[in-house]
């Protein structure tokens, strides 16, 4: 909301001498920070953000309401002249419980009009220009100045009596904005007998607009239900100034107020003359009284303040208090629709002795430290055990395109689609991390990445009839060529083995470790976070014994074809070595160069035989004998 | 090297006497062993060397020059083996500097250097939340990203038309008309009182942290984004008030922020909280002085906080006359561009590697 100082000053004289930014300090304690201040022809104007609880300070006089409060002072006073009120000219029916009340009056006006010049300037600096039309302009400024928000209609294009009540489906209106709009039964509307002419504190309508050959207004000063003004206010995308001040709940007790300050203002800008004033409705129930209890607001306050400073403050802000030293009973005013409980009254004590009194201190809590989750503690130690592996972790967007998961999701995108997505490319859950780390780590090689090395920890989706189901998932995307920074590592490309390492180094079991490649050398793996090891319950496993003995290393080089895996060969050299000190079976080397007989390679296996008692060479060579026979049985041979 | 009477050499013949005068100069163009082994062949083998000739020589050498000729001509092969033994000593010993030299690794070359990656600076912000809270006894709840309105709007006391309800500011699902992309962590909030409501005497009260992506219907601009990171806080027990919230706050930002870290607190309103506080804290740029990130003012907003509302204890079935409680809820992005000076938030999800080097790292 935009606060003009010099108009600010006119409400409440006190704060005259008080520095802009004092004033914006003093503000801001208040609960509204100030956004910025700008320095215009009509002095500064501040940008204040009103809490959206608060309707009764958005207006200058609103916000001096609050200002006074804390500071004690008094606020100016308004010159009134209430209208006489009698018998309606033009019939009016308040048919919808939405509209309590609805104050209105006819004026002829005068052969001239004119907007003073200071409240040109005044609506100037809100942003808000003057239309050269008294009634309107003195509407805006009434609205701005004191906050209720009013309307006037052309009275000579009125069409029989005016009626409050819901749209009926069919109806339209084009408002003042000059935009046709459908109306629907929750649509609180004025209309008259030729139908809709205004969307109730909204907007006008086209048809009974004022313009510079209007000779008669009516005027309206209603209020209507917060809550339908806010969902008619979303539902046609139409959010004025009328529509924040009535949606935050305006105040029902300057109904009358506003009609007669926009009435004289009509008869001293445009000489007008009054026909009739009178109203309909009236104001909604008195709020209820609230209760405060000392020992409440010494809990929330964290220290004894005494009930009567809290009902002096209460005062100030315009309730009725009853209190006796142990309670408090508070009748809020008209103004004030944002408070209904104990706990809201409290926060006002609070609000205006500053929340920088309160004390400070740590909270005594009995229950007990929990540890942190598993799931939690996993995916951290993965990502730091990635990270100082060389991988960079990234953050992608949850939601990706119907292709891009389409590629690499394992289940139809139905039931992971969003209804309001912010576009097609942004439209389905993802059921894969990959597509979002392909695009992470292509982006990387075309800003000339040598090497890309990527992973994301985050939920994939999956359908389910009740709704998507999250699995914590790990991925990871390594590209372009390793090594050859220094002068000692060679560089090479990336190969899949050096992922698949990467992944057992992580606890993935063989058969989930699966490296797929991507195309333009990209290499990727997806692995469910289920699938990586839980973290130990104890911090250290149980003693398990180890050999002092010393170990023995025999070399087996063998012919292979390329039909047997080193996973088979290996099972059956296990299996004829079963019962045997073998300790560990691997491959040292691979050889497929010349000399070999087609279809074929070398391995270098190496044995490790470790038992407890010193080993003879003569049974390890026993050992390396079966496991060579072995060997045989799967089409290997010993290399010549 | 101690030469012999000059007199006594002249007797040798011409060439024996200039390979003598050479000998120091070839001694010192020796550059290798083989060089010197050559050398000590020339001048002092068994069959052909010099002093082989010369003692040949004085065989034939005239009897009264013998006695001089001879003694001359060991010094001389003395003086010869003595400096060959001594060239061959230099020799050996530069081999073995040469040999160290070439064994060594020059410091001041790039050494070959372990692979290093790095954590996002959103997760390590988010983990150093954690840390900071973890010796306050709070721990880690989660909850899912696909949440229910119920979770995410009603348990907060939302109420039925807040704008944050609508499509224009929540992700829902096609087929699931109820389901939604969280808006904010306090779901998850909402999630534990309800867990733990049966409990709750039993346990003696509720602390937790609960970091997390969540999602609103921001287009992706350089301060917007539809899915971000935030960390929420809560804290139920008995007789809590927002002097706790506030010793708990200022307690995080000194652990955040350094001893200096000043805190500040304006009212302010969220459905779920009453009484309501925005927190600032002191400019971690210019500390307070005023500068671009502050705007002048030396505070920077930080979180929101507040008091939980009694209706929030009460829909999860907590009493809100026995159990109170604080929560807090913090903009991880926000705080992260705030403290880097990160000018544009789609960089934390681009995923350059060049950036993420920079803010990354493992803490």
């Amino acid at each position: 909301m935009f606060l003009s100082l010099k108009d600010l000053h006119q409400e409440l004289p006190a704060v005259i001498t008080t520095s802009v930014g004092d004033l914006s300090d003093l503000i801001a304690s208040l609960g509204f920070p100030i956004d910025d201040v700008a320095e215009g022809e009509h002095g500064p104007v501040l940008e204040v953000d009103i809490t959206a609880n608060r309707g009764d300070v958005m207006s200058h006089r609103g916000l001096a309401r609050d200002l006074a409060a804390k500071l004690g002072k008094e606020l100016s006073t308004v010159d009134l002249d209430p209208l006489e009120e009698g018998e309606p000219l033009v019939q009016v029916r308040l048919e919808a419980d939405a509209c309590a009340l609805y104050s209105t009056a006819v004026l002829t006006l005068g052969a001239l009009q004119s907007t003073p010049e200071d409240v040109k300037k005044f609506l100037a600096s809100l942003g808000s220009g003057s239309k050269d039309l008294a009634a309107v302009d003195a509407s805006n400024e009434l609205l701005h100045r004191y906050g209720h928000p009013t309307h006037a209609f052309d009275a000579d294009k009125l069409r029989g009596g005016i009626v409050i009540r819901y749209g009926r489906a069919g109806e339209k209106i084009v408002t003042l904005d000059g935009v046709e709009r459908s109306l629907t039964d929750k649509d609180l509307v004025i209309a008259d007998d030729s139908g809709p002419i205004a969307l109730a504190g909204l907007m006008g309508g086209e048809n009974t607009k004022v313009g510079v050959d209007t000779r008669r207004v009516l005027l309206e000063s209603a209020w209507f239900e917060p809550r339908v003004v806010r969902a008619m206010a979303r539902r046609h995308g139409l959010h004025t100034d009328a529509s924040h001040r009535f949606g935050r709940g305006a105040d029902p007790s300057m109904a009358r107020i506003a009609r007669d300050l926009l009435a004289a203002r009509l008869k001293a800008w445009a000489g007008a003359s009054l026909d009739g004033a009178w109203t309909e409705g009236q104001e909604p129930a008195v709020a209820k009284p609230i209760s405060l209890t000392k020992e409440l607001l010494h809990r929330i306050a964290g220290e004894p303040l005494s009930i009567e400073d809290a009902a002096a403050i209460l005062r100030r802000l315009g309730c009725l208090v009853e209190a006796n030293h142990l309670s408090l009973r508070a009748v809020p005013p008209s103004w004030r629709h944002d408070l209904s409980l104990s706990e809201d009254l409290a926060e006002e004590v609070l609000r205006l002795r500053g929340y920088d009194l309160i004390p400070s201190t740590l909270p005594p809590v009995k229950a007990d430290p929990e540890p942190l989750a598993k799931d939690y503690q996993k995916r951290h130690s993965t990502a730091r055990r990635l990270a100082s592996l060389g991988f960079f972790q990234t953050v992608t967007l949850g939601f990706i395109s119907p292709e891009a998961d389409a590629e690499f999701a394992g289940t139809p995108a139905a039931g992971r689609i969003l209804g309001n997505p912010l576009g097609y490319e942004y439209s389905v859950l993802r059921g894969s991390l990959l597509p979002s780390l392909k695009h992470a780590a292509e982006h990387n090689l075309r800003q000339g990445a040598r090497e890309v090395r990527l992973f994301e920890i985050a939920p994939t989706f999956h359908t389910t009839s009740d709704g998507p189901e999250e699995h914590s998932t790990l991925s990871l995307v390594w590209a372009g060529e390793t090594g050859g920074l220094d002068p000692i590592t060679p560089k090479g490309p990336v190969l899949p083995a050096a992922l698949q390492g990467v992944l057992a180094a992580l606890g993935v079991p063989g058969a989930k470790a699966e490296v797929q490649t991507l195309g333009g050398g990209l290499l990727a793996a997806e692995v469910a976070m289920a699938d990586i090891p839980d973290p130990s319950e104890r911090v250290i496993p149980n003693f398990r014994g180890f050999s002092r003995f010393p170990s023995v290393e025999r070399d087996l080089s063998l012919v292979v074809p390329f039909e047997l895996s080193f996973g088979r060969l290996a099972e059956a050299i296990h299996g004829a070595l079963a019962g045997t000190p073998l300790h560990t079976l691997t491959c040292v080397d691979i050889y497929r160069g010349k000399g070999l007989p087609e279809g074929h390679q070398a391995w270098l296996l190496r044995l490790i035989f470790q038992g407890d008692r010193t080993l003879l060479g003569d049974e390890v060579d026993g050992w390396v004998d079966l496991a060579l026979d072995a060997a045989r049985s799967q089409k290997a041979e010993l290399r010549g | 090297m101690t030469l012999p009477d000059s007199n006594a050499l002249s007797l040798l013949p011409d060439d024996m006497a200039e390979a003598c005068e050479r000998f120091p100069a070839a001694l010192s163009a020796c550059a290798s062993l083989d060089e010197l082994n050559r050398l000590k062949g020339v001048y002092t083998g068994r069959d052909g060397s010099l002093s082989a000739r010369m003692m040949e020589s004085l065989k034939s050498s005239p009897k009264e020059q013998k006695r001089d000729l001879g003694a001359a001509i060991n010094t001389l092969k003395k003086t010869w083996e003595e400096g060959l033994k001594a060239r061959l000593t230099e020799l050996e010993s530069e081999k073995k500097r040469l040999d160290s030299v070439k064994n060594a690794w020059d410091a001041t070359l790039p050494p070959p250097m372990p692979p290093a990656g790095a954590l996002h600076p959103l997760n390590r912000l988010m983990d150093r939340l954690v840390d900071v809270f973890r010796p306050l006894g709070y721990h880690v709840e989660e909850g899912p990203e696909v949440e229910t309105e119920e979770h995410n709007f009603d348990g907060l006391n939302i109420p039925e038309d807040h704008p944050a309800r609508g499509t224009a500011d929540t992700f829902y699902l096609e087929q699931h008309s109820k389901l939604l992309l969280r808006t904010h962590t306090s779901p998850v909030q909402v999630r534990v009182l309800k867990r733990l409501a049966p409990e709750l005497e039993a346990k003696g009260g509720i602390r937790f942290l609960a970091p997390g992506r969540v999602y609103r219907k921001d287009e992706i601009d350089p301060t917007h984004s539809p899915m971000f990171h935030q960390v929420e806080g809560m804290l139920v027990g008995k007789g809590i008030g927002m002097h706790h919230l506030k010793g708990t706050l200022a307690y995080a930002m000194k652990a955040l922020f350094g001893p200096n870290a000043d805190v500040r607190f304006r009212p302010s309103y969220f459905p779920f909280v009453e009484p309501g506080c925005e927190m600032d804290v002191h400019c971690p740029l210019c500390g307070g002085s005023g500068c671009r990130v502050c705007k002048g003012s030396g505070w920077v907003e930080i979180l929101g906080a507040g008091l939980i509302h009694p209706n929030v204890l009460r829909i999860a079935g907590i009493d809100p006359e026995i159990w109170s409680g604080f929560a807090f809820g913090m903009g991880v992005e926000r705080t992260a561009m705030m403290v880097s000076q990160t000018p544009d938030l789609r960089l934390f999800f681009e995923n350059d590697q060049r950036f993420l080097k920079a803010m990354g790292g493992l803490d």
